[in-house]
């Protein structure tokens, strides 16, 4: 049995090797492919944080900016305000994204279905403001990092993107590493059944209000570490840059167009989305006002209505094609003999 | 033999065309061409690309050194690479990376919105890379002390005291006993740098602040802010406001038919021509901070007015006080490139440093940085009033075009 899972565990290990190999190769040299890939794995962890409760459990949260800004915030202050390196900020950070999102999904979670989404909408909102008004965290103006020294204490690096993509896939390694245990772990059952049906669930004995809070609580802190990443990463924050209802949806869209609930949707969907929003954006629009935005909808809108469930979809139902064709060309050769 | 010949010429006419290479200087411009101030964002641009036109052509018919001759130094033409940063820090700061490290543009230009030129020049200053700023206000910018960081416009601190002293002036010449004042500002880098400076002049001469009201930038709706200022009622009202929010704060206090004995602008959506022209007399009588006017250019700058002849055929409105700064920033990195003889960082800013440049597209005629900081400390900007549709210079008193209408008549 562990044997078992160590085997399934040489493939993902080995592709986190590859990944790490890529500065070695040179690849990282042109310094907007190397934004490019750090966004890439940033925003995969984002989306692969909120797919633990909005995947797995079924819990459609528009709230996860507010946790992503509390990481955010947690890494500046300390940098900005503290003079201390960004780590225990980030780390203070996710255990107070953790302790919100019980303290927030403890009323919440007697909402179902839209109701739960409205109310995890407003929640924005008002930290929104509340942030916009918090003269010790900068207010409307934000923190502003001072120009540190480079390396992993400072967690600052400003002639290289390197030091960055190794934290990125670090940050990346840990989520996913933890995501692919919960869907083996009875902890991942228990929430896909919740997912499926949370009366049933419960009729079997599962404590979903428990199982959903530790979910939201989980995914709240991976989501303040990304968002600790991502305020290291612009040397500033301000609540209208991780406070936002825009920031909440990049963390759905990206899911949803990777697939939903699954492990590797939201690699995919970072995969997609990111590149075509970055290149988009750099290298279209110099065509027009906002012409890389319509072509970004516009390939948005046509995966969506080809396939609703991301990437991952299309992927299942080419498999699903390829076995119905291998098995309909068994029976003729059957017919045949 | 005919055909070793043609190869020797062949041979001959690849070195020569190894040999030629393009001479170019690639300048990028950062402004938010998409988002809720992205006409503001296109002028920007509109007014960097007229300069670069003028520099990369010859106009003989222009009273500018860059003018007489095609290209600087010794033929190096500039290409711009325009980016977008949508009016968002993180944006902007990718863009700028992209912009010195993947394009390998020699300096940016940029980036309108204080909050966007933040982190973007502070990826010029880590990169020992030139930033020129042309239209961004927040005082904190040139407070970082930073060495690649040139600004060409006035603070909001300077507009403040020029403001706070155009009250005392009303006070004393036209008994305007303008004794309190309120602040509404849009809750951003700008906007709140904004109020701080007009609520430190405003306390240093004695008039007391009554309303603070901030709000979110692209508000749909600004009647609960604008009946907090007419409860209080101050005598001025001190705006922060850009783009569209501008015409709604405009259109909202005519539907709470209220108006201050004074209504007074930072950079702001009061300086947009596009606005005053859809506001139309409900826009009127409003007062503003203007580094530049085609009112003004006509009698105090008039190496301009042949310059926003090409401007205008690109945007078809004359140069704005933020439009005009950006080409300013593009003019004086022209200058400095030509005078430091050379394409190396370090030697062009330097220039910018030591350097009082002429400016005939500068109010006041000269720019200067401050070091460190990089403040342009000749910045200057008028007080202007919009009356029947145009921009009057009503303060200081030399420049003026004609007299302030004051208290502000009623809706």
């Amino acid at each position: 049995m562990q044997s078992d899972s160590i085997k399934r565990a040489i493939p993902w290990m080995l592709s986190l090797a590859v990944l790490a190999l890529l500065p070695v190769t040179g690849l990282l040299r042109g310094s907007f492919l190397s934004h490019v890939l750090v966004m890439i794995l940033l925003n995969a962890s984002m989306a692969q944080a909120w797919n633990i409760i909005g995947g797995y459990a079924g819990q459609v949260s528009f709230g996860h900016s507010v946790f992503f800004g509390i990481g955010a915030y947690g890494a500046a202050y300390a940098v900005t305000n503290l003079k201390m390196t960004p780590y225990p900020g980030a780390l203070a950070g996710a255990v107070l994204a953790a302790v919100l999102a019980v303290i927030i999904g403890y009323p919440t979670f007697k909402l179902k279905g839209h109701y739960f989404a409205i109310a995890t909408f407003a929640i924005v909102e008002v930290f929104h403001r509340l942030f916009m008004i918090w003269e010790d965290v900068g207010g409307a103006v934000g923190l502003d990092y001072p120009i540190l020294k480079d390396g992993w204490r400072n967690f600052s690096w400003s002639r290289s993107k390197v030091g960055y993509f190794y934290g990125a896939l670090i940050l990346f390694g840990i989520i996913f590493s933890l995501v692919r245990a919960l869907e083996k772990a009875r902890f991942g059952y228990y929430l896909k059944a919740i997912r499926e049906g949370q009366e049933t669930a419960e009729s079997l004995g599962v404590d979903a209000r428990r199982y959903k809070l530790a979910a939201m609580a989980l995914s709240a802190a991976m989501a303040a570490m990304c968002g600790a990443f991502f305020a290291q990463y612009n040397y500033r924050v301000d609540p209208s840059m991780v406070l936002s209802l825009d920031m909440s949806m990049r963390f759905v869209l990206i899911t949803i167009l990777g697939g939903i609930g699954t492990l590797w949707g939201p690699l995919l969907g970072a995969a997609i989305l990111i590149p075509l929003q970055e290149y988009t954006r750099a290298y279209l629009a110099k065509l027009g006002p906002g012409v890389d935005l319509v072509i970004f909808g516009l390939i948005i809108i046509l995966v969506m209505q080809f396939q609703p469930k991301g990437i991952m979809g299309m992927i299942d139902a080419a498999r699903k094609r390829r076995r119905k064709l291998a098995a309909a060309g068994n029976e003729h050769e059957g017919g045949r003999q | 033999m005919q055909r070793k010949l043609m190869l020797v010429v062949m041979a001959v006419l690849l070195v020569l065309g190894a040999g030629a290479q393009e001479k170019i200087i690639k300048i990028g411009t950062l402004f938010p061409l998409t988002g809720p101030v992205a006409t503001a964002g296109q002028r920007c641009t509109a007014a960097v690309e007229t300069i670069v036109d003028i520099i990369n052509g010859v106009y003989p018919n222009l009273d500018l050194p860059i003018a007489k001759k095609a290209g600087l130094l010794d033929g190096y033409k500039i290409v711009l690479v325009k980016a977008d940063h949508q009016g968002k820090p993180d944006v902007a700061k990718s863009e700028a990376e992209r912009l010195y490290e993947q394009e390998k543009v020699f300096a940016i230009i940029g980036c309108y919105n204080s909050a966007a030129t933040k982190p973007a020049s502070a990826v010029a200053e880590r990169l020992q890379k030139i930033f020129m700023c042309g239209a961004s206000s927040s005082a904190a910018l040139t407070e970082r002390e930073f060495k690649y960081f040139f600004r060409l416009a006035p603070t909001d601190r300077i507009e403040s005291y020029e403001f706070v002293e155009w009250f005392q002036e009303l006070n004393k010449s036209r008994n305007a006993n303008i004794r309190t004042a309120a602040v509404i500002y849009e809750n951003t880098e700008f906007g709140k740098h904004a109020a701080d400076e007009a609520k430190a002049a405003s306390a240093k001469a004695g008039i007391k602040i009554i309303a603070d009201v901030p709000f979110t930038p692209g508000a749909t709706n600004l009647n609960s802010e604008i009946q907090k200022l007419k409860a209080a009622n101050a005598d001025a009202l001190f705006g922060a406001v850009l783009g569209a929010d501008y015409s709604l704060m405009v259109r909202t206090m005519k539907q709470a038919n209220w108006k201050p004995k004074i209504a007074i602008n930072y950079c702001s959506g009061y300086q947009d021509p596009n606005i005053a022209q859809q506001l139309g007399q409900d826009g009127w009588y409003f007062m503003g901070s203007a580094g530049y006017t085609p009112e003004f250019g006509m009698r105090f700058m008039k190496a301009v007015a042949p310059v926003e002849e090409y401007f205008k055929k690109k945007v078809n409105v004359p140069f704005d006080s933020n439009s005009i700064q950006e080409a300013v920033a593009m003019y004086v990195l022209a200058l400095a490139i030509e005078k430091a003889g050379s394409l190396d960082t370090e030697k062009v800013a330097e220039v910018l440093r030591t350097t009082t440049f002429d400016s005939p597209l500068s109010m006041g005629g000269k720019v200067q940085f401050e070091i460190p900081g990089g403040q342009n400390i000749k910045a200057q900007s008028v007080i202007s009033q919009i009356q029947n549709g145009k921009y009057i210079t009503v303060y200081p008193y030399e420049y003026k075009d004609g007299d302030a209408i004051f208290p502000m008549p009623g809706w």
